[in-house]
């Protein structure tokens, strides 16, 4: 491309300004679903879609000493197609049909290479005359989560959505090998939104504790259900009887601030419980629960002691963690 | 992740804000994140201090506590990986040295033997033999016997494959006939949804066709020729003619292992359709277009014929000479001489050998002559047989099948040739101390030690045909349990009816 903008500071000025929002996908239904519904949040002309594949590297002990790059080379030879690349094509496919004519997309590819890989990092970028991109990106990495937080220090984004992973939860599995959306939640700087059982159309559920964080959640997610056109509702979870005012005056400061910036939440209310339990049973009924970050660094949030990483380890539907 | 996080976030409250705090939080920042990630190596080092430091049980020598420590420790790295697998053969190295006092240059020497030869050549002839493209070829050759149906062309396939795995190592085969099903699947259908199972059958096929057959030669893999190179270590001695059986020679070895690999053969393709059920009953469209393929590529050249030739050659040199010289040196000879060939070139030999993985084995091996040398394998071997004592299974048929089962389930977790080494001098000492013939127990560590059907990591045909995403990890689980039911059977089967006929 003739204009490409190649200053690296300039890049990510331009990006900053930009809604982006990567997608990781992994060839099961549910990241589709994932990138069906970044499709629909990004149908503005100032968001920008990142389709993401990682592929463990090889590990030769795996095969006996001979790295599966032997296979993988003899398979290019033969003409066929490495895992992921289909998939990322099929993604790509969902999002050019349900936008515009793949005429108008102008296409450029990039490629790194990456020790020990026969294709290392693939990368093709569509981009339309308004400045809109599309990106494919085929990466290799040791494990999955850690490639999606490379990713993530390439380009700053808005947002990550993806799959989750089946049969998390219970401790043993999560000490043995913790879920790579699990891990991704943990460690990015911001918000992740993690896909299950995705069906959009039921609003989002808001959940609010009153805090300064909270309301910047509820202000972040007012921005992004004009984006997606969603409706909204706010709850919060009074611990007993007693703090039912303050949960009632959380819930309706959430109300005020979504009816300042234009929006008039569908539906308001308070529980009483456990915040955990609650708010996954409320949930159940929406299509995201969607949750501040508790703010914790380091350390605390590295034993995920919030309300927000449990409901988003048991909750059964989606899941988004506003940073 | 529960446990610590009240006492821990406790400590962080108090401290907060203080000067402490802000150190500790830096701290925690930075180091908590590499803990958690190394976590099994830090478990691993405590356990091992643990058994150092504790009471020594009655029967075992400081030394042995030490090398049962350092096995121990291994083990469990292996298992988890916290850090790169060379990584743990360096640390047993250096175990040995410091940890055992013994000199450097005697702990060099045992890191090197006939059978860690014969992985560093078999790997590289591997390689020469995957970039000789003659898989078109084998393919072709494979339905132009088989026909068109489905249920032929996948019990040719895995014919072919076992043939040629139970001499060149399943990898091989693996990495040669993947384009192969893939090609048949691709061509029959575009729509990956439409030939799922067809997809699972073929691939599975070639997959379970070269596992079965590894055990087939000593050449078949690399736990083969560990187990050759213990049994040498262990129970011969040259001025003792009795212990001139436990030298397994190439053709023995055939006798003993080929048989399980030709009975079990029917079975794959069998299980697989029974599991799988394929959407297509006969691959005549791929059929057709893989001959214009092979036929675009016109006759076989000169460059094809030596490469069989060379591959012939090699094949002739295991089973005639191997006895002499070593498997080894037959395996470094074949790669050398497609070297000389000009048939491959040393940077695909270079980018396609794991060298890590052949350090690995030595220094597995390595530790297991120290477990037999110190006698920590015998009293681990003891401890064992009185656990199975109970049950009936310290001896005989019980005793065979408690060491098919622990083999199983640890192949399933590690490398099989990681496996038998680890394995390998404790169930030697078993056999020893139960009055076993080792020959019937090595033969059946080594046989389950392929039994690893179960996961995607198992065993490397498994992992190279998952390499091409057409498969699921489920899908092991699905017909892996199934494999394992009927090999284990066939096993204990040729154990009791068919190696007491050749006199062990």
């Amino acid at each position: 491309m003739a204009d490409a903008v190649t200053d690296p500071t300039e890049i990510a000025e331009i990006r900053k300004s930009r809604f982006r929002i990567l997608v990781c996908v992994d060839g099961s239904e549910e990241s589709y679903r994932g990138l069906r519904y970044a499709a629909r949040l990004g149908a503005g002309e100032d968001a920008d879609i990142i389709l993401l594949y990682v592929r463990p590297t090889d590990q030769g002990l795996r095969t006996g000493g001979l790295q599966v790059r032997v296979a993988r080379e003899n398979m290019l030879n033969w003409g066929l197609e490495l895992p992921g690349i289909t998939y990322l094509k099929k993604g790509r496919d969902m999002l050019i049909e349900t936008e515009e004519q793949a005429a108008l997309w102008d296409q450029q590819s990039a490629h790194t290479d990456v020790d020990g890989d026969p294709l290392g990092d693939n990368k093709i970028e569509y981009r339309n005359e308004s400045g809109k991109s599309i990106v494919l990106k085929l990466k290799t990495a040791s494990s999955v989560a850690g490639g999606i937080l490379d990713q993530y220090d390439l380009g700053p984004y808005n947002l990550i959505i993806l799959g989750s992973t089946e049969g998390q939860g219970s401790f043993v599995k999560s000490f043995w090998d913790p879920a790579v959306a699990e891990k991704v939640a943990v460690h990015a700087p911001c918000s992740v939104c993690i896909s299950r059982d995705l069906e959009t159309g039921h609003g989002k559920l808001l959940c609010t504790d009153g805090s300064e964080r909270a309301l910047d959640m509820v202000a972040k997610a007012s921005d992004l259900a004009k984006r997606d056109g969603s409706k909204v509702s706010v709850m919060s979870v009074a611990i007993d009887d007693e703090s039912q005012s303050d949960a009632q005056s959380s819930v309706d400061q959430a109300t005020a601030l979504l009816q300042s910036r234009g929006i008039i939440p569908s539906d308001a209310f308070i529980k009483t419980g456990n915040p955990v339990e609650e708010i996954i049973k409320a949930g159940a009924d929406y299509s995201f629960i969607v949750l501040g970050d508790t703010g914790k660094t380091g350390l605390k949030r590295f034993f995920m002691g919030s309300v927000a990483f449990k409901v988003m380890e048991y909750a059964r539907n989606s899941v988004m963690v506003i940073r | 992740m529960n446990f610590p996080r009240a006492t821990v976030t406790e400590i962080h409250d108090k401290l907060e804000g203080t000067p402490l705090g802000s150190l500790f939080d830096l701290f925690s920042d930075f180091s908590i994140h590499y803990v958690w990630e190394k976590r099994w190596f830090f478990i691993a080092l405590a356990v091992g201090a643990a058994m150092v430091l504790g009471p020594l049980p009655e029967g075992l020598t400081e030394e042995g506590m030490i090398v049962l420590a350092m096995s121990v420790m291994a083990t469990i790295m292996f298992i988890t990986a916290p850090i790169p697998l060379p990584g743990v053969a360096l640390l047993i190295v250096l175990g040995q040295i410091f940890l055992l006092g013994i000199d450097s240059s005697t702990v060099a020497k045992t890191l090197w033997n006939d059978s860690v030869l014969f992985i560093l050549g078999s790997l590289m002839l591997a390689v020469a033999v995957v970039k000789q493209k003659l898989d078109r070829r084998i393919a072709w050759l494979i339905v132009r016997i088989t026909g068109t149906k489905t249920t032929r062309v996948c019990f040719g396939i895995s014919a072919v494959s076992g043939l040629l795995a139970s001499f060149i190592g399943e990898h091989t085969v693996a990495a040669m006939m993947l384009p192969v099903g893939i090609t048949l699947v691709t061509l029959t259908s575009d729509d990956p949804r439409k030939v799922r199972s067809l997809a699972a059958v073929l691939l599975f096929s070639i997959a379970y066709g070269a596992s079965v057959a590894g055990i087939g030669t000593p050449s078949g893999g690399a736990r083969n020729a560990i187990m050759i190179g213990y049994w040498r270590e262990f129970f011969y001695d040259p001025s003792n003619p009795e212990t001139f059986k436990y030298i397994i020679d190439y053709v023995r070895w055939m006798t003993f292992a080929y048989p399980m690999f030709l009975i079990q053969l029917p079975f794959v393709t069998l299980i697989l359709f029974f599991t799988f059920k394929p959407e297509y009953r006969d691959l005549s469209r791929a059929v057709v277009k893989l001959r214009h393929q092979v036929e675009s590529e016109g006759a076989m050249n000169r460059a094809d014929w030596v490469s069989v030739f060379l591959f012939f050659l090699v094949l002739l040199g295991w089973i005639f000479v191997s006895d002499d010289v070593g498997m080894g040196t037959i395996a470094v000879l074949g790669a050398t001489a497609f070297l000389v060939a000009g048939l491959v070139k040393w940077e695909d030999i270079n980018s396609g050998v794991n060298w890590g993985v052949v350090l690995l084995y030595g220094a597995a091996i390595s530790l297991g002559i120290e477990m037999k040398d110190t006698g920590a394998a015998k009293w681990v071997a003891e401890s064992f047989l009185s656990m199975l004592a109970p049950l009936g299974a310290d001896e005989g048929f019980g005793l065979w099948a408690a060491v098919s089962v622990l083999t199983t389930a640890v192949t399933n977790t590690m490398s099989n040739g990681a496996a038998v080494a680890v394995l390998g001098p404790v169930v030697l000492n078993m056999a020893d101390v139960a009055g076993e013939s080792p020959v019937i127990i090595g033969f059946i560590t080594a046989v389950s030690s392929a039994f690893a059907y179960l996961t995607v990591v198992g065993t490397p045909a498994c992992t190279i045909v998952y390499a091409s995403g057409y498969l699921k990890t489920t899908d092991f689980l699905a017909v892996g349990w199934k494999m394992a039911l009927t090999s284990t059977v066939i096993m204990l089967l040729s154990a009791w009816l068919y190696w007491p006929l050749l006199g062990v």
